[in-house]
């Protein structure tokens, strides 16, 4: 920063503009927060008006604005104006580019490592399997969000349709976990087409409103069908996956007696982290294949406008159900993975909230990439558990962190597309380069 | 007389109640470069996308190398290898320069040679398409967004290749480049064009025969040297109405 000194100062603007600033922000806070926090009311015992004044606080929280609006000018001062090219020297660069590439097969046998590692650490694992989950949602919703560009803020309902599917073909029926996995696939992917057809003339704010709704629907049917689904009280009893047949329990024909080894409830845990960590890698799998197929192509060019893939013969209709079936597909097997872990699902696990939180991590991690999905994953989930300590604070803290990142990265954590195409050499080009929009 | 490859006859369409084509006729013969000249908002766009399907056409007949196209759905309408260049671009722009191009070869079933094929063609007529090939479309100027706008429609080897306004909101000296590459196609590979322009002037000198369009009706036809000379056109379309 002091390398110029002359532009600097010629640039920035004086301590009289950083004061000027700074007492009208503490001003505008002393109006604020004069009714907000320096007068409290209540009702006294007698039903009238009683108040006092907090005046110390009054003064501490204005006090706080000044002192924080003049940091943060001196901060913007101090990273320059907004629209400047930094230049990033040529072997930043190159290291930078070495550690993206390098970071997708480290996570991965890292990951690949976890039981190892945290053999003992239960709440790890656990966590560990919280985010699996996480990332091969984020993956399932990314085909519809980040690749087709379908807002949907509904993804849940197909969630709860494998869940649901899962524990009640197997409390009723007996299936095992490894029919009903595909079974509950192919009927989320079933309802992803229902959802699919009534809005498949809808974009954008609409079509996010749709979904919103269809997400509801499901829950509330799920709630009031008493019968089938037991309603508020949940379908308890759900059986354990079992690895070919032998189940991971203590008993004589057990998976720990067959092989001679003491039995130990972590050895569960350690499967069911396989299992979601096999569905998820299936997920990007099927997600990259799909993407340098034609349909994903097309997937990604109705993203980016409609008109024009009308207008190069693309079948829109088909290409909308799709992305809706392939995502609720995965959302399914997600879902019967939730049901088997916990043994226990109710209507409570399939609210809204979480519709959103797979949308954010969608949204933070780049809106269609993979690795960025991931990312997110581990940073919402992980963080959100990070943050335990600090009690009430911690969806202050996590909402600021979140801000933070988007003014920081407003395309998402990896906002770079790789193509995929390829024909002669690939050349990366920042999307920061690229502007949104009709060409 | 051959049969024209595309014959349109009394075609109505319209958006809600406003009638935007009142019975056009026209026809396209294989080889020739049609250009279709009017006034903003004459219908010149809605007649080019009632030939693609959307909107579709409330009455009347299209007729495509004597097959009738009038209800069939539009990704079928492009397999027959009609092809679409739409107003304003519209190139994918966030997928590179050599994905939009396999976008165009995707809805028709072409092989794997046809596409390699196809994107020599492109990179032949278009030589800066091939330089920017992994490059984002958005990145692109405006005039290499229109050549990948054709490039595209190319890549699925049309028998009609249909183009909205290609000169739109281009500079001059780029804009002949553009008519040159649809003369090239034309004149080696015998492909034939439809050209929606307000550019009448340059239109007209390309394209082998013109029609006018005012208000949802076709009110002039003729070649384009004829129509070149007609007073009216001189008067309404390219002096702007101004007088000498």
């Amino acid at each position: 920063m002091s390398a110029n000194p002359a532009v600097q100062t010629s640039r920035a603007p004086g301590a009289a503009f950083i004061l000027k600033k700074a007492l009208v922000s503490a001003f505008v806070a002393l109006v604020l927060f004069s009714l907000m926090i320096g007068v409290r009311t209540e009702a006294g015992p007698q039903g009238q008006l009683v108040y006092w004044t907090r005046f110390g606080d009054l003064a501490a929280m204005v006090g706080a604005v000044f002192g924080g609006s003049i940091i943060i000018e001196l901060l913007r001062q101090w990273w320059g104006p907004v629209d400047t090219v930094k230049v990033v020297p040529a072997s930043v660069q190159r290291g930078l580019s070495l550690a993206g590439r390098l970071l997708p097969p480290v996570l991965l046998v890292f990951t690949f490592l976890v039981p190892v590692l945290f053999y003992n650490e239960r709440y790890i694992l656990d966590l560990a399997i919280l985010v699996l989950t996480y990332v091969m949602l984020g993956w399932g919703l990314n085909v519809v969000v980040g690749l087709a560009g379908l807002l949907d803020l509904g993804y849940v309902a197909f969630y709860a349709v494998g869940a649901y599917s899962y524990a009640l073909l197997a409390t009723n029926f007996g299936l095992s976990f490894w029919i009903c996995l595909p079974l509950a696939g192919i009927l989320a992917a079933f309802w992803g087409v229902l959802l699919g057809f009534p809005v498949l003339r809808l974009r954008g704010d609409y079509l996010a409103i749709v979904t919103l709704a269809f997400g509801e629907i499901i829950r509330l049917v799920l709630i009031n069908w008493q019968s089938l689904t037991g309603g508020p009280n949940g379908v308890t009893g759900i059986p354990r996956p079992t690895l070919f047949g032998i189940p991971l329990s203590p008993a004589d024909d057990g998976l720990a007696a067959l092989l001679g080894i003491e039995f130990s409830p972590t050895h569960r845990i350690v499967f069911l982290f396989y299992i979601i960590l096999a569905l998820a890698l299936l997920t990007n799998w099927v997600t990259i294949r799909l993407r340098r197929l034609p349909i994903g192509r097309a997937w990604e060019a109705l993203r980016e406008d409609e008109v024009a893939c009308r207008a190069l013969g693309i079948n829109t209709t088909t290409t909308k159900l799709t992305a809706f079936a392939t995502g609720a597909m995965f959302g399914g097997f997600a879902g019967a993975f939730f049901a088997t872990r916990q043994g226990f699902i109710s209507p409570e696990s399939f609210t809204f909230h979480e519709s959103a939180l797979v949308l954010a991590i969608v949204v933070l991690g780049g809106m269609g990439s993979q690795l960025g999905v991931a990312l997110a994953a581990l940073t919402m989930i992980g963080g959100f558990e990070l943050f335990r300590g600090l009690d009430q604070y911690r969806m202050l803290v996590f909402g600021m962190a979140m801000v933070l990142l988007m003014i920081w990265r407003p395309r998402g954590l990896i906002g770079h597309r790789a193509p995929t195409v390829f024909l002669k050499h690939s050349q990366a080009i920042s999307s920061d380069l690229v502007k949104e929009g009709h060409g | 007389m051959t049969a024209p490859l595309l014959a349109i006859r009394s075609l109505r369409a319209a958006y809600g109640k406003i009638e935007a084509l009142k019975g056009v006729d026209l026809d396209i013969k294989a080889g020739e470069i049609v250009a279709l000249i009017g006034a903003n908002g004459a219908g010149k766009s809605t007649l080019m996308m009632t030939i693609f399907g959307r909107p579709r056409a409330r009455a009347g007949r299209i007729e495509f190398d004597g097959q009738d196209i009038t209800g069939v759905p539009t990704h079928e309408i492009a397999r027959l290898r009609i092809a679409q260049s739409p107003e304003g671009r519209r190139i994918f722009p966030r997928m590179t320069v050599a994905e939009n191009l396999q976008m165009g070869a995707d809805a028709t079933d072409s092989s794997e040679a046809d596409r390699a094929s196809g994107l020599e063609r492109v990179f032949a007529l278009f030589p800066r398409l091939k330089e920017r090939m992994t490059q984002r479309g958005g990145t692109l100027s405006g005039g290499e967004q229109q050549m990948l706008a054709i490039g595209r429609a190319l890549m699925s080897r049309p028998r009609l290749l249909m183009l909205d306004e290609p000169s739109l909101g281009l500079a001059p000296l780029i804009a002949r480049q553009i008519f040159d590459a649809i003369k090239t196609l034309n004149r080696q590979d015998g492909l034939t064009v439809l050209i929606v322009e307000q550019n009448a002037n340059h239109a007209l000198k390309l394209a082998h025969r013109g029609y006018v369009m005012v208000n949802g009706l076709i009110t002039l036809s003729g070649t384009g040297s004829e129509l070149l000379q007609r007073p009216e056109i001189r008067a309404a379309y390219l002096e702007g109405g101004r007088r000498e």
